[in-house]
């Protein structure tokens, strides 16, 4: 899909923090020389395309006292899709990638504790197509920030 | 210690925010406080650092970004500051975490890499390489299928 040079200002000035007033989309308009109206259409079009997945908050999960991690799954060849599915019906699962190397299957997990985490791992160490499941917990974040320049 | 309301608030804002005129007045309407009071949280939120942004997830294919990277480096272990820093200087580094590493994996630092191109993600890890001195053992690991991207559930 083309983008128009409008879209794209609105994509790179909505991966910025929103204003946090009365009105943030009459607000940031302004800030783009248009009208409210047409921004609110042009953001509904841009979500309707899935070109925006969601406008929110996104917290830092240590920060909110809930837990997180990466873990990596090797599959039974002929397995993985189906694997796939099993860690994606876990509300918990944040991402899920297939990735070459020797590890089919990263996803990451955020839960409301430890506990959780573990139950979940447990679970899927449980299933026979699995043959290995690992974690690989952070020690220090250096960055953190998804942003495109479109 | 959160209180309960910002539990609330918290559970409510993690979410796709409405469209409409005033999005913050319908968010506090649905919570039963004043406006005034929701915006003072979400700045504290924004300010303690518990919220790291309020913005537009996009998705990446869509805008061009095609190919994503998890590139896993064995740094030893007195480098591993400096060299995380390095990554986290390159833009086309969205995220870059020192992880522990397993019997079998000695890679103790990642760093996602996205680029329109795989040779754009391969220059930029060439880059990173060359910075950190060449000769830096390392796998890049890249996507070939997103099976699950969705925000964290709060």
């Amino acid at each position: 899909m083309k983008l128009t040079a409008l879209d794209k200002r609105i994509l790179n000035r909505l991966q910025e923090d929103i204003p946090f007033v009365t009105r943030p989309w009459a607000a940031v308009a302004r800030e783009l020389y248009i009208e409210e109206g047409l921004l609110i259409k042009r953001i509904s079009f841009l979500n309707k395309k899935g070109i925006i997945r969601r406008i929110s908050a996104v917290f830092s999960p240590r920060k909110v006292n809930f837990a997180s991690t990466l873990a990596a799954v090797k599959a039974v060849p002929g397995n993985v899709g189906r694997i796939a599915k099993k860690i994606n019906s876990y509300p918990e699962v944040t991402h899920n990638y297939r990735r070459g190397g020797p590890y089919d299957l990263w996803f990451t997990l955020v839960a409301r504790n430890r506990g959780r985490i573990m139950h979940i791992m447990r679970q899927l160490k449980k299933d026979r197509d699995i043959e290995e499941i690992s974690e690989f917990p952070t020690v220090k974040l250096f960055k953190i920030n998804v942003k495109f320049p479109v | 210690m959160l209180s309960k309301l910002d539990k609330k608030i918290i559970g409510l804002i993690y979410k796709d925010i409405p469209l409409t005129k005033k999005p913050f007045r319908d968010l506090a309407d649905e919570l039963g406080i004043e406006e005034r009071l929701l915006l003072e949280r979400i700045r504290f939120f924004k300010k303690s650092g518990l919220m790291r942004k309020f913005a537009a997830s996009l998705n990446h294919k869509k805008i061009g970004f095609r190919y994503n990277a998890m590139v896993v480096w064995n740094i030893p272990g007195r480098f591993v500051d400096k060299a995380g820093n390095i990554m986290a200087s390159f833009d086309e580094v969205s995220h870059c975490y020192e992880r522990k590493p397993r019997p079998g994996w000695k890679y103790n630092l990642y760093s996602m890499v996205h680029g329109r191109t795989r040779g754009d993600c391969f220059d930029v890890v060439r880059k990173i390489s060359k910075t950190l001195g060449g000769n830096v053992d390392h796998k890049a690991l890249f996507s070939f299928k997103e099976e699950k991207k969705t925000g964290a559930k709060f």
